[in-house]
Order: structure tokens, then C-alpha cells, then sequence
């Protein structure tokens, strides 16, 4: 079953410099249970691709075209109170920093609490339960619930909001850079929990990263996005094994491999580009060590080279 | 043999715990919060030796208790680098014996070896000096004062230090400096604002500020921990770079082991104010001795779904360094604890030459 389609999806930012088209006409879709990666340097669009999903889109942001069907839903048209429904009810988000997310003067259960009570029948002492029920499950002391954020350490607030997206037991959760500031053993224990909640109740995740090694671990699916567009998606295992876009090349060769041989590994040279003016034909171009003048006058197409593996490079063939 | 640049030994930094009114009328003892608890390493010339630990393990504090911008309580931390004059040298001997803090003879091993305690060095003397020591710092979004032009940030610690003759000599030696960050041409960027520029040119920014001075030993921070991991290597490289040309011995401080593993000639792993395992960085992380470092080494994420390794991971957090457990620190979250473990510190054991490891399991080994 399909529970998130994302098709064409045009994200625009009015600026004074002109229009910022930090998302240009992305697509995937998203089944129920499945994880999806989106990983892109800075400032590539995938923060913006996941505020759009969200509809919490700052406000010079807007949806300049395309559709998000969320159950049968346009996300992209639903507004008011019936949008509110559907936010973190259905759809829930971990921000980006979560850890400094949390209201500094009020404590973590009555901040969970507080979306259960808005968007069910219920009354305060079965949310309560509830959030002890969800402390558990995200590894945290139940007797916990009436501490402020700053007697919790980074890992356990990063829980703490986690534990808050799962509130209303939602069926699709946006991770935004969920382990970005967090230490590596506490990245691997937050990451496990991820994982097994998935499996747990079934969730559909979207985990946003620009640390691939963290989706390889986390992640179905895997889509690549540079400059508002997804150059490659595919399976995780397949985009890895198989990449077939030059900059997904080059993310997956940027890695130091701690199992491999102890060399640098190679950068990508140049920065990403400006998304007011971007440059014509293929975005990466500029970048790209197998630039051609075809790249810098037409734009790929996003092809199919294998069964569910999509790029856009004006050097890969569809493989039979 | 390499001159040893840094010579640190037995390093301690302890913070005191604030006692309230009441507490301190009670003979109630003070209180420690001991970041750094007795560590020892040395830096050779031309070396990069890498801090690996978790946050708040004390690796920061260590970098910057060796520059002097936190002040050391305890053990030495010896310089024998570039920008010392065997007059200097001297006269900062024999001020630490005329104020008792060193013994005569160490005094004198320093003398002949060429090298300084930089913690009985004189303010003003440490402030000339720390132009030879420099830091880069963690995060380039943050350490940045955004409302100064790129020029006025790396130009700042000539002012600071008085050097330069006129602002002339003050520009070139900006440019300079910016060139050799890889800024190139410097006067595209010198008017420039931080905000104008993108994350990677930030940190080489951070990086000239740091050049500008001509340093000879420098503690980079976590440099490249808040960089798209597309532009890390680069800022790496350059960094590998000025050590070929300028002769640069770096201080390296991560927690990422896998930066640690490309860049660094040594480790040492850190937890809770002590190194724990030490050598080269090879042996080390193919060979790790200790179980922290093996549990660190495990649950670095490999870039690549289907390799999959059994991971270590650790329950719980690092303990409280206001409360350190008794015996060795890790027993409580070592898979491996025994009952030693809990009674008494173990001490560094030898694998090979350069690998030392402190740990029970390894010493029991030995034993037999």
C-alpha cells in the first residue's frame, strides 16, 4: 500500500535576490513500513523537501506545483483544521537539533502530553500513561516524565523527541539529521531504537541526512538529491552496490572506511550552486569530472537503468 | 629521532564544584570535576597525534589546557618547538626554581633538551608563545564574529599581538595567510562577510586565523565535524599540506574515528579524563586492545548496507566526571568487568613498542 506519494514536487522561497528554487521537481514514493533516505550536501533542499511534506513551510515558502498524496490526501491543497488533523497525528517530525527543540521551562511529559490531549478524546491521565508507555519504549526511566530538559543528557532529549513524534502514534515520521550532533556511541544506540521502532509499529520513516554511512544503516530505500532535484534513487543496498550518477559517486567515495585501507578519500570539488540562478542544463555539471557540453545545455531526464533504479546523468543507459 | 614537541605528562585539569552557603560551613571536603585526570603523551615533530573520546570525555580541555586557555592543576606539559631562544629557555628554567615549583635538576634536563614548562611560564612570555602554539576551533558557523569582514578576523591576532609594523605589512601578511588556507586569490574573500561565504571557506578562514601567526604547533578541534562530509577531506588534506610545507605538528581532536583513521600518524583514546589505549593508528584500530576502543571502532557507521558487523553497543552514558567511579573508570559499562575492575585503577601495559593499553583483561594476559 502507498502511503506517500510524492510527485513533481516544487518548492519556491521568495526572496529579494528573486525566486529560490530550493526544491525543483522531486518525486518517490513511500509504502507503509519502509524507510526512505534523502541525503544531500547543505543546503540542497532536503530540509525544505521534508517542511513541504509537513506543510510547515516558513513563510516566503511556498508549493509552486506538483502534488503530495498522503492517503489519498493532496497535502499540497489541505489546509485549516484539516490540515492540523493530519499533522502529527499521521505525519510527525523529529527536527533538526532536536535536542534544543524541547521547551526549556516546562517539563518533557507535559510537553508529549500536550498533542495527545489535542488530538484525541482522551483525558490527561490516560495520555499520562501513555507517555510513560512511550518512555519505555524509547528507553528512558517512565519516572522520568516530570524532569525539565536540562536534567537529560543530548542522547536522552534526542529520545525525549522521539518518543514526542511518536505521541499519536503516527504512520509516518520525518527524521531531520536525527543523530547530526550526537556522539557516535549514542548515534549507534539512537539509530538502533529507530530501527527497531520501525520494525515495531510499522512506521514509515523519511530519514534526512547529508551522513550517508547513517543511512546505509537506517534505510529501504535511498534517494540522492543535489541542488532542489533527486539525481538517483533507488534501494539502499542497490544505490551503494550500483551507483550509477556521478555525484553519487563521489558522496559514497567521500568516506573514510575505518574497515578499508587507511587512504584519504576523495572529495568533491567546487560548491554547491546558487539556487536563484542555477546553471543550465545538468546542475552538478559544474562539478562533474565527466562533463560534457551536452551537460551544460540540456538537462537529464530521471531514467530507469534497472528495475526501480532511477538516475539522471546524461551517461547512463537503461540496462536490460 | 624526531625532537618531541609536545611532552605532556601526567596532565591534570580539575574544576571545583561551587558549594553552597551551607555546605561550606560543613567540613564536607571540596569537590572535583576532574576533566582531565593524569594523562601523559608526546608529539613528535611533524606529527599528527589524534584525541579520540566522547563528548565531555576531556579532550577539548586537554587541547587547551596544553595552549594555557584553561589552566592546568596539576603535571607538566613541556614545549620544545619553534619561536623558543636558549635565553628564554633559561630564564623560564630558572624562574620555576626560584619559585620552588620545579626541582634543580628537571630544571636543568630542561635546559639541555631545549624545552619550556609551559605551565610556570609567565603570562606575558605564554602570550608570545601561544603565537607559535595556535588553535582551530570546532564549529565555523559559530567561532566567526559575524560582523567583522574576513580581513578584520585573520588580520585580529596581529593587532592582538602588536605585530606587523604598518597596516601595509598587516595586509600581506593576511594575504598570506589566506592563500596558504587555500583562499585563493585572497582579495576575492578579504572583504567578504562569513555569512558570504560557504562552510568549508568558513573553517579555512578559522584556519588562516590561525596561520597568520606563523605557528609551529597547532590543536585543531573537531575541525571538519561540522562539514558536509563531501568537502571534509579537503580541508584535511590542506591540513596534511601545511604540515609538509610549513612543518606543522598537530594536536588533532575528534570523536569521529574514521577521520581519525585517515588523518592521524597516533591515537590515543580517551574516556573520562584518562587515556585508555595509545599508538599508531594502524595497530590500533586493526588491533584495538582495549574493550572501549573496540566498542568505538564498532559502531562506526560503515558507508555501505551491506556490511554488516556485530556492534558493541554500550548501554547507558559516560558517568558524571564530578563523580568518577572507583577502580577502572569504564567498569561500569564494560561487557568485560571483573571483580579487580571495580577495586583498583589498572595501569598502561606495553602490547608492542608504541601501543600501550590500560586494562585489566590485558595485564591478566600478560600474567600468565
Amino acid at each position: 500500500m502507498v502511503l506517500l506519494e510524492v510527485t513533481d514536487l516544487k518548492t519556491y522561497f521568495k526572496t529579494q535576490e528573486g525566486t529560490l528554487k530550493a526544491v525543483d521537481g522531486i518525486g518517490f514514493k513511500l509504502e507503509k513500513g519502509q524507510a526512505m533516505g534523502l541525503a544531500g550536501e547543505s543546503g540542497c533542499g532536503k530540509t525544505t523537501a521534508a517542511l513541504s511534506i509537513m506543510k510547515l513551510l516558513p513563510a516566503n515558502g511556498y508549493i509552486a506545483g506538483g502534488s503530495i498524496n498522503f492517503m489519498g490526501q493532496d497535502m499540497s491543497k489541505v489546509t485549516g483544521d484539516k490540515l492540523r488533523a493530519i499533522r502529527w497525528r499521521d505525519i510527525s517530525i523529529i527536527f533538526q537539533g532536536a535536542m534544543n527543540a524541547l521547551n526549556p521551562v516546562k517539563r518533557v511529559g507535559d510537553q508529549i502530553i500536550e498533542p495527545i490531549l489535542l488530538h484525541e478524546n482522551v483525558d490527561e491521565e490516560v495520555a499520562k500513561k501513555r507517555v510513560q508507555e512511550l518512555f519505555s519504549l524509547v528507553g528512558i526511566n517512565p519516572n522520568r516524565i516530570r524532569e525539565y530538559p536540562h536534567e537529560f543528557s543530548g542522547g536522552m532529549r534526542q529520545r525525549v523527541m522521539i518518543a514526542m513524534a511518536l505521541a499519536c502514534r503516527p504512520k509516518l515520521v520525518i527524521a531531520d539529521e536525527p543523530t547530526t550532533a550526537l556522539d557516535v556511541m549514542i548515534q549507534a544506540q539512537i539509530l538502533q531504537l529507530m530501527k527497531n521502532l520501525q520494525t515495531e509499529l510499522e512506521l514509515a520513516m523519511i530519514i534526512i541526512s547529508h551522513d550517508l554511512s547513517v543511512l546505509a544503516e537506517t534505510c529501504d530505500l535511498l534517494s540522492i538529491m543535489y541542488a532542489g532535484k533527486i539525481v538517483e534513487r533507488s534501494s539502499a543496498v542497490e544505490v551503494f552496490s550500483n551507483p550509477q550518477h556521478p555525484y553519487t559517486k563521489g558522496l559514497i567515495a567521500a568516506f573514510p572506511n575505518i574497515k578499508g585501507d587507511r587512504k584519504m578519500p576523495a572529495s568533491i570539488a567546487g560548491n554547491p550552486p546558487n539556487l536563484i540562478r542555477p546553471p543550465t542544463g545538468c546542475r552538478f555539471s559544474p562539478r562533474c569530472y565527466m562533463a560534457q557540453e551536452i551537460c551544460k545545455n540540456q538537462e537529464p531526464p530521471l531514467i530507469e537503468v534497472l528495475p526501480g533504479h532511477f538516475a539522471a546523468c546524461h551517461f547512463v543507459q537503461p540496462k536490460g | 629521532m624526531a625532537t618531541n614537541v609536545i611532552e605532556v605528562k601526567n596532565l591534570q585539569v580539575w574544576f571545583p564544584v561551587r558549594r553552597g552557603f551551607i555546605e561550606s560551613l560543613t567540613s564536607k571536603e571540596q569537590r572535583w570535576v576532574k576533566a582531565v585526570d593524569g594523562i601523559s603523551f608526546q608529539i613528535k615533530e611533524r606529527e599528527i597525534f589524534c584525541l579520540v573520546g566522547e563528548s565531555g570525555c576531556g579532550k577539548t580541555t586537554t587541547g587547551k589546557a596544553i595552549l594555557r586557555l584553561e589552566e592546568p592543576t596539576g603535571g607538566s606539559v613541556k614545549y620544545a618547538g619553534a619561536g623558543l631562544t636558549p635565553a628564554l629557555v633559561k630564564e623560564a628554567a630558572t624562574e620555576a626554581v626560584r619559585k620552588k615549583v620545579m626541582k634543580k635538576d628537571e630544571a636543568e634536563k630542561d635546559v639541555a633538551k631545549g624545552a619550556v614548562e609551559v605551565r610556570y611560564l609567565h603570562k606575558a612570555k605564554m602570550k608570545a608563545l601561544r603565537q607559535k602554539m595556535q588553535m582551530i576551533f570546532q564549529d565555523p558557523y559559530e567561532s566567526l564574529n559575524p560582523k567583522q569582514s574576513i580581513y578584520d578576523i585573520v588580520a585580529e591576532p596581529l593587532v592582538v599581538n602588536n605585530l606587523g609594523a604598518n597596516e601595509a605589512e598587516r595586509e600581506t601578511r593576511v594575504k598570506k595567510a589566506l592563500d596558504d588556507a587555500g583562499l585563493r586569490p585572497p582579495k576575492d574573500f578579504m572583504w567578504r562577510f562569513p555569512h558570504e561565504v560557504s562552510g568549508g571557506q568558513r573553517q579555512r578562514v578559522g584556519i588562516a586565523g590561525a596561520l597568520v601567526l606563523d605557528p609551529a604547533f597547532l590543536v585543531a578541534d573537531e575541525p571538519v565535524s561540522m562539514l558536509d562530509v563531501s568537502i571534509r577531506s579537503e580541508i584535511l588534506k590542506l591540513m596534511l599540506d601545511l604540515r609538509e610545507k610549513k612543518g606543522l605538528t598537530y594536536l588533532f581532536i575528534t570523536h569521529d574515528l574514521g577521520v581519525a583513521y585517515v588523518f592521524s600518524d597516533r591515537i590515543g583514546i580517551m574516556y573520562l579524563g584518562k587515556i585508555v589505549e595509545l599508538g599508531p593508528t594502524e595497530e590500533v584500530i586493526k588491533g584495538p586492545r582495549h574493550p572501549y576502543t573496540k566498542a568505538l571502532i564498532s559502531v562506526v557507521p560503515k558507508p555501505d548496507p551491506r556490511m554488516k558487523t556485530e556492534k558493541i553497543i554500550l548501554k547507558g552514558e559516560r558517568p558524571d566526571p564530578a563523580h568518577i567511579p572507583p577502580g577502572c573508570r569504564f567498569h561500569p559499562r564494560c561487557p568485560f568487568a571483573m571483580e579487580i575492575c571495580r577495586v583498583k585503577e589498572p595501569t598502561p601495559l606495553f602490547v608492542s613498542q608504541e601501543h600501550w593499553v590500560s586494562c585489566w583483561l590485558e595485564s591478566g594476559e600478560a600474567k600468565q
